[in-house]
């Protein structure tokens, strides 16, 4: 799944995720490419999230989830996280940390225990907040900023860990709707530098606007797996759903009446 | 850095109060060599015990994300007490450990048991619930469980007279009677145990966005988590060894130092043992000028001021984020 560069792509083969008794996921089987971006698709509850937070190794899953045909599953923690960063719908963060602090968590991968930061980690730092369009929040105190502004941030921590892979948990929830078009517009510019990146998205439109291939989960099942245009087509919206997609100008949605 | 020079000097007038304020007399020259030397060791073990603690109060309260944790809150010095008693006990009934351990290192190995016994229940615990509530309840429990097994301890001692002595006067905590052997035997644990903890700082700035994030972001949590516990539990145990059960250091000390040091460990934890050590120094220096007839316990100044602190605390942080 190398190509080039060290892009990694991520590979999922027949995973399942039992959480207390309960099969929430069950043969999940996906391809992710550099350059490209997946989106996850599906109803509340359809398993999403847990695919996501297996896929980045947080969750106890059966099957396989492979990067360059290495198992994640045999990763150390440190190995895994050089390699696939996953970015929380909203961090659990309460302590008065910077903005440039909470970037800088990041780099502990790169890191030894000692605490200086060599030019290498500053630089990453920087190049972070640049491309998340944060340089401007550097020395503000996280838990002081606005949701927004807060998930670019936590996109910058994502990428001061140079992961090639990305793993992005709602980014646009929350958010209104200037916010979330600079989330979205950031995810295809580090589509275009080749990051593998995998999102779970709530809006249909975000995902047609911005994903090239979709997966649509319901209870835990892949419905349908594809181009996001033929993914977030009339039947498969339908049956996981159940309301009609009408295609106007704009993407809109009505209640099923089960007629075509 | 203008942090630094101040804690310095601070220490620096401290450390001369402390050899110079006292009841003895300095200008009788046969007792002042002894005097001083006395004096000296208390200061040591003080600032010993200030530092140990205020380093445990800054690792627990990343630990369990919670600004209001420190060892004495969450029973932690009331484990290692009771443990130290256990190991007093033990060594004055049955003379165990007698021929190969010596009766220095028995009690601190006592306190280190006591210390991580205590964490561990609450480590296992807040695996399930984790609100500052459910911490501090928790933390209550341990300790008023850890001060009664601690009165069934003192009123077995009882038998021996010499024995009931040592162990209620350990219990009450005190760093006057502290010697040059309990230092030698403290000083290289807290030492170890400091640098463990700031080894482990960045580890620790990771935990401060929960464990998920923290293990998505390359940390072994598990490991994170057990040996902080465990460099944790020595710094009391050490403390304990030398101060007995002095309480809120651990809250006091990193309180006042954030807005200075800032909240990323290894700026804070350094800052902390300094400021710990000389807190500590000073609460000695004023249990001495107290007028009293006999001493004032060491551990009732620091109640003194830390339990109001930690009542202001809960108000703002209840107020701030509703117990979250």
């Amino acid at each position: 799944m190398r190509n080039g560069d060290g892009h990694l792509g991520l590979r999922a083969q027949g995973v399942s995720v039992t959480l207390g008794g309960r099969t929430v996921l069950r043969d999940v089987s996906l391809e992710a490419h550099p350059g490209e971006v997946l989106a996850l698709l599906g109803p509340n509850g359809a398993g999403k999230s847990t695919l996501l937070k297996a896929l980045a190794g947080l969750l106890p899953y059966e099957g396989h989830v492979e990067i360059a045909d290495a198992d994640v599953a045999s990763l150390s923690s440190r190995a895994r996280a050089k390699r696939i960063s996953y970015v929380p719908q909203r961090s659990l963060l309460r302590s008065a940390l910077s903005v440039e602090e909470v970037v800088a968590l990041g780099r502990y991968v790169h890191g030894g225990s000692f605490g200086g930061m060599s030019k290498n980690d500053r630089d990453a730092i920087n190049h972070a907040l640049q491309t998340a369009h944060a340089d401007v929040l550097r020395d503000r105190i996280f838990t002081q900023l606005s949701v927004g502004e807060q998930q670019r941030v936590l996109l910058a921590r994502a990428l001061a860990s140079d992961a090639p892979i990305l793993l992005l948990d709602e980014p646009t929830a929350a958010l209104d709707v200037g916010e979330g078009m600079a989330v979205l517009r950031l995810i295809r510019t580090l589509a275009a530098r080749k990051h593998t990146l995998i999102v779970v998205l709530h809006d249909l439109a975000d995902a047609l606007s911005t994903t090239d291939r979709a997966l649509l989960l319901k209870d835990g099942r892949v419905v349908e797996q594809g181009r996001t245009g033929d993914v977030v087509s009339p039947e498969p919206i339908r049956s996981v759903y159940g309301v009609k997609l009408i295609e106007n100008a704009r993407i809109g949605f009505a209640p099923d009446t089960g007629t075509e | 850095m203008r942090l630094y020079p101040l804690l310095f000097l601070l220490l620096l007038v401290a450390g001369a109060l402390a050899v110079l304020v006292g009841s003895g007399d300095l200008t009788d020259p046969e007792l002042r060599d002894t005097f001083l030397k006395l004096r000296g060791y208390r200061l040591a073990a003080a600032f010993l015990a200030g530092a140990a603690l205020a380093v445990g109060g800054v690792v627990v309260q990343g630990l369990f994300r919670n600004p209001l944790a420190s060892p004495s809150v969450l029973g932690t010095t009331a484990g290692a007490s009771f443990g130290g008693q256990v190991a007093l006990l033990t060594y004055g009934l049955a003379g165990v450990g007698g021929s190969f351990v010596v009766p220095e290192m028995t009690v601190p190995i006592g306190c280190f048991i006591g210390a991580l016994a205590s964490l561990a229940v609450l480590l296992l615990f807040l695996r399930v619930t984790q609100d500052l509530l459910a911490l501090l309840l928790t933390g209550f429990v341990l300790s008023a469980l850890f001060l009664s097994l601690s009165a069934f301890v003192t009123s077995v001692a009882q038998e021996t007279w010499e024995l009931g002595r040592a162990v209620v006067s350990f219990s009450l905590g005190s760093v006057s009677g502290t010697g040059p052997r309990q230092l030698a035997f403290a000083l290289p644990l807290i030492a170890v145990a400091l640098v463990a903890c700031w080894f482990w700082g960045r580890s620790l700035d990771l935990l401060l966005s929960g464990e998920e994030e923290a293990q998505s972001m390359g940390a072994n949590v598990g490991a994170v988590r057990w040996w902080s516990a465990i460099w944790v539990s020595v710094l009391v145990a050490g403390a304990v060894s030398v101060g007995g059960n002095v309480g809120f250091v651990g809250l006091v000390v990193p309180h006042m130092l954030r807005p200075f040091a800032g909240t990323k460990h290894q700026r804070l934890i350094p800052a902390a043992a300094l400021a710990g050590g000389v807190f500590l120094v000073a609460c000695d220096i004023i249990a001495r000028v107290i007028p009293s007839r006999s001493e004032i316990p060491l551990g009732v100044v620091t109640g003194l001021i830390g339990a109001p602190l930690f009542l202001l605390l809960l108000i703002r942080l209840r107020r701030e984020r509703a117990y979250a």
